[in-house]
């Protein structure tokens, strides 16, 4: 297959398959688009940044007139087509594109000058090509004199073999490149990162930081306002220690058994089970990407402001998640043989499960899990930040009296060393734990 | 027939993925008492048949009875009995590795036992009795609390038996039972299935690689090539131009002995 036959036929392909096929050059088109717009943004961005252009706000935000906005999208539109009647476009090599002549050459500049114009005269009936009956191939203005746009994994066999080249040098490479920087600058600039200010601010923060380095211990075992409902570091020690042990031991016992709802193996594969299957998957990673701190929000409105019920459901609930899809993907990981010959004996599917899955899996189940524990210890000491109780409490009742109390920050300091000194210890018991399963 | 314990017809398999057509229109009977060996090269379809006999794979089409049952028609609770009749040992042993010896075996007596008792790992004096009779009737009774993967090849093999014997089984399907062995190893195991084809009257289906085996234990031979069948006779029928027929043109004979 050299040249592609034009075919009489009409309409030999069913509609699904034109679409498969269409399918790369239009995700190379958006993902083209979208990152020629990104380029535009860090431009104008940062000629915001550092010339100060004339749409530019008494705060410093770009505000560009109204007109400007169709331009910048018309000139990115311009720029995806040029880019892809070149043949060059990061969009065409990560969807598997290559622009070559119909036998395989390099394109010519004078296909790239009839595609680039191609492009535009035909643009408004592009959705026809649905309906077309051109072969498969040659879907899009693909031809003798415009090129064609070739799927590599189709034709690869067919090519003859690249050099392997410098990958910095290539067009992709380059491009890679000039976005990474690109981005990397403008992180610099949105992050406000400025080294200069370590330094200079040294001497003007020297007594906060002398103050938290000498911290003082005087409410360790002491309530601060047994009246306010403030107690000491230890209580709240122990809080959040508890906080965290309750939501890890039940949100494991939650998520053991549901974990398998979970796992594409054990659901099978008709249709009721890929549905369980999906709610599943999907539920935990709706949950997962939920802050276990923005729950607390939700709990501490539910159950009281700084009441480490409201903390403990926030993780329990965010455990569920998080070691839901863990579990499940161990469980998909299991080796199939055994439960195959177990299936074999004629045992129930649920019998599999304990005799065949079960075993394979409670190594990593301990793991996780306590891997899983180091992060909610982690997450109560904090989760006060937003009313859930904890050791947090403290940290934050002191840092807002600063203004209040002589050793505010002496107080802070302290709080700090505690949970330091206990997340320390945790994570080094958990880890030695972990070892000795692993 | 009555002496007839498998009776397939038509038998096809096609793989969706990859649309393979690993099983083209096979039939073929087993009768009671046989020790039936599957040949052919990699690839030919032996796995796939004796997948679909116990329906570890769906069969695309035809039909497969057993014992008087259509195994393909049957409804899961049927099928789980089927099951348990037909007991099957795998080249890759497939043990839970993480389980003792014992477990293991006991857990092919799963079919039989009540599940609520199951579920709790709770087995009766009987069983466990008999899962020690087996390990001991296999070799390696001492090995009975040891984890599965502290056992050699070899021995991992044999609990693989001792699990099928607890079956109590009509029939026994070995897919490649031997072919992660050593010779003199195989031997040992492919005797154990001789005796429980010869004393048990267990029927028994095997694929192996080595024509030698085959013709030392084999009481008939079922070769494939390309999910069909292509030799179908006794043992001592394959000679040179057979076997180059089964095997293609390159092959030699090797022999295991
Ligand atoms: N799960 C699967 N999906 C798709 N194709 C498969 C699958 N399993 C097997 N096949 C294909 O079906 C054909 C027969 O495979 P099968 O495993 O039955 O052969 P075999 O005779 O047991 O080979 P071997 O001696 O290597 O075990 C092969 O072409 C294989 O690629
Ligand atoms: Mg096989």
């Amino acid at each position: 297959m050299k040249k592609p036959k034009k075919s009489k036929s009409a309409r030999r392909y069913p509609l699904l398959d034109r679409l498969v096929v269409l399918r790369p050059r239009l995700s190379a088109f958006m993902l083209d688009w979208a990152s020629w717009g990104y380029v535009a943004y860090g431009v104008m961005y940062l000629l915001n940044k550092y010339w100060y252009l004339r749409y530019v706000n008494f705060y410093g935000r770009l505000t560009l007139p109204a007109w400007a906005w169709p331009v910048v999208i018309l000139a990115t539109f311009e720029l995806v087509m040029l880019s892809h009647a070149s043949g060059q476009s990061i969009g065409l090599n990560l969807f598997g594109l290559k622009l070559l002549g119909p036998d395989y050459a390099p394109p010519t500049m004078r296909q790239r000058l009839h595609r680039y114009v191609a492009l535009h005269l035909k643009l408004p009936f592009q959705p026809l090509v649905l309906f077309s009956d051109r072969p498969l191939g040659m879907l899009l203005h693909d031809g003798e004199r415009a090129g064609c746009m070739f799927q590599v994994a189709r034709i690869k066999d067919d090519l003859p073999p690249e050099k392997p080249g410098r990958w910095y040098l290539t067009y992709r490479g380059l491009c890679l490149a000039g976005l990474f920087g690109l981005t990397f600058w403008l992180g610099w600039k949105i992050t406000a990162i400025n080294l200069q200010m370590l330094v200079d601010r040294v001497s003007k923060s020297s007594h906060i930081w002398h103050d938290l380095f000498t911290p003082s211990f005087t409410y360790l075992t002491e309530s601060v306002n047994e009246r306010g409902h403030l107690y000491s570091i230890t209580y709240y020690m122990m809080e959040t220690i508890f906080m965290a042990f309750f939501a890890t031991v039940t949100g494991a016992i939650v998520a053991f058994p549901i974990s398998f709802l979970g796992a594409r193996n054990i659901m099978g594969f008709n249709a009721v089970g890929w549905l369980i299957y999906s709610v599943m998957r999907t539920l935990f990673n709706a949950l997962r990407s939920i802050e276990s701190i923005l729950m607390a929000v939700l709990f501490a409105v539910w159950v009281g402001f700084g009441n480490p019920f409201a903390g403990a459901l926030a993780l329990f609930l965010h455990t569920i998640a998080a070691l839901g899809k863990l579990y499940s993907e161990q469980v998909e990981a299991v080796d199939p043989g055994p439960l195959e010959a177990i299936a074999a004996t004629g045992a129930r599917r649920w019998q599999v499960v304990i005799y065949g899955v079960i075993p394979q899996i409670i190594p990593s189940y301990l793991a996780f899990t306590l891997y899983r524990w180091d992060i909610n210890i982690r997450m109560a000491t904090v989760i006060a930040l937003v009313g859930g109780g904890g050791i947090g409490t403290l940290l934050f009742y002191f840092k807002n009296e600063v203004g209040r109390l002589d050793d505010a920050w002496n107080q802070v300091g302290a709080v700090i060393v505690a949970i330091v000194i206990i997340v320390w210890i945790l994570d080094y018991i958990s880890a030695r734990v972990r070892e000795k399963i692993g | 027939m009555m002496d007839d314990l498998i009776r397939i017809e038509h038998l096809t398999k096609i793989y969706e993925r990859g649309e393979v057509l690993a099983l083209n229109d096979v039939s073929f009977t087993v009768k009671r008492g046989e020790f039936l060996v599957l040949l052919g090269l990699s690839g030919s379809g032996k796995s796939t048949l004796l997948r679909c006999i116990n329906r570890l794979i769906e069969p695309t089409a035809g039909t497969i009875i057993f014992d008087g049952i259509d195994v393909t028609r049957a409804s899961s609770r049927q099928l789980r009995q089927i099951r348990r009749r037909m007991a099957m040992i795998f080249q890759q042993f497939n043990l839970v590795k993480r389980s003792t010896v014992l477990t293991n075996v006991l857990s092919g007596r799963l079919g039989y036992v009540s599940p609520a008792a199951s579920a709790i790992h709770k087995f009766s004096k009987q069983d466990i009795d008999m899962a020690m009779a087996d390990l001991d009737r296999v070799g390696i009774p001492e090995q009975a609390y040891k984890r599965a993967d502290e056992l050699s090849g070899g021995q991992q093999q044999r609990v693989g038996i001792a699990r099928a014997l607890m079956q109590q089984p009509d029939l026994l399907m070995a897919d490649e039972p031997v072919s992660a062995l050593d010779p003199a190893t195989s031997h040992s195991v492919m005797q154990h299935l001789e005796t429980m084809n010869r004393e048990d009257g267990v029927t028994v289906i095997a694929s192996l690689h080595f024509l030698s085996l085959a013709r030392r234990y084999g009481t008939k031979i079922l070769a494939l090539k390309d999910g069909e069948i292509v030799f179908e006779g006794l043992p001592t029928e394959i000679d040179e131009a057979r076997f180059m027929e089964i095997y293609g043109e390159e092959a030699k004979e090797v022999e295991v002995r």
